[in-house]
């Protein structure tokens, strides 16, 4: 099993590279821990805002002699601001039970290069437009809306999003032909 | 609403982007609160899928929403 507390100390130290490899295998069992809260809360703002406490607070965990300390500490917090936001708005109440199902987190494993060969291969097989929105929300990496990103393309930004869900489409049926599931 | 519509929220809802309130918190996204149930679910495998295909993508193996999340710290 990947142990992502390998990193654990030089993030307390406040190294973002390490917190950036910390992520790298951290994000996806985060995410998937939020999935039953899904109807209830935007599930990536909850997860961004728990994984900057996470760094955050990265200096009051010790390990517990188990693996992932930091990764379960994670999962806490997020299931933790999932659950306040659900009684800002006062959303339906949920099984306990459904939360703890995912307790016991397991890190993403390293990129793949034959995944990363597939999706570039499918990339550049886009038509032009789809391409461009794809593109542009992968390299501005969540820093700007789609409405100025659409604008630097120019394009209104409902065009913007029906050639992203182009984008999306094809490349997940082009995956699909090459035997890659999602 | 027409599924052109739906697609287009969910779409929106997927983007790694979210605005900050006036105390520094991550707020929802305007589009999800535009989704059913359903819409919202979808929106949620939706990401998981476009984040692996980002997280794959990178040399670093970071997805849009780690990349923005190390840009708050810094990093």
């Amino acid at each position: 099993m990947i142990d992502l507390d390998v990193h654990l100390a030089a993030i307390r130290l406040g190294d973002a590279g390490a917190f950036a490899r910390w992520l790298a295998g951290a994000e996806r069992p985060v995410r998937e821990s939020l999935r039953s809260l899904a109807m209830h809360v935007d599930t990536e703002s909850v997860l961004q805002e728990a994984l900057l406490r996470s760094w955050q607070y990265a200096g009051r965990v010790e390990p517990d002699g188990k693996p992932n300390t930091l990764l379960r500490y994670a999962v806490r917090i997020a299931r933790n601001v999932a659950i306040s936001e659900m009684r800002k708005s006062r959303a339906k109440a949920v099984d306990p039970e459904t939360l703890d199902a995912s307790a016991d987190p397991s890190p993403s494993a390293p990129p793949d290069p034959i995944l990363r060969r597939a999706i570039e291969d499918c990339r550049g097989a886009l038509p032009q437009k789809p391409a461009m929105a794809l593109a542009a929300r992968i390299e501005s990496g969540g820093a700007d809306a789609d409405e100025v990103l659409a604008e630097r393309l120019g394009m209104r930004p409902n065009t913007f999003l029906q050639n992203f869900t182009r984008a999306r489409k094809m490349l997940a049926e082009c995956l699909e032909g090459k035997g890659v599931a999602l | 609403m027409t599924p052109e519509e739906r697609d287009s929220l969910i779409a929106a809802v997927t983007t790694a982007h979210r605005e900050r309130g006036a105390h520094g918190e991550i707020k929802s996204h305007r589009a999800w609160h535009d989704l059913d149930e359903a819409g919202r679910t979808e929106a949620f495998d939706e990401t998981m899928r476009t984040r692996k295909i980002e997280s794959a993508s990178d040399a670093r193996g970071l997805s849009t929403t780690a990349r923005a999340v190390l840009a708050r710290i810094g990093g």
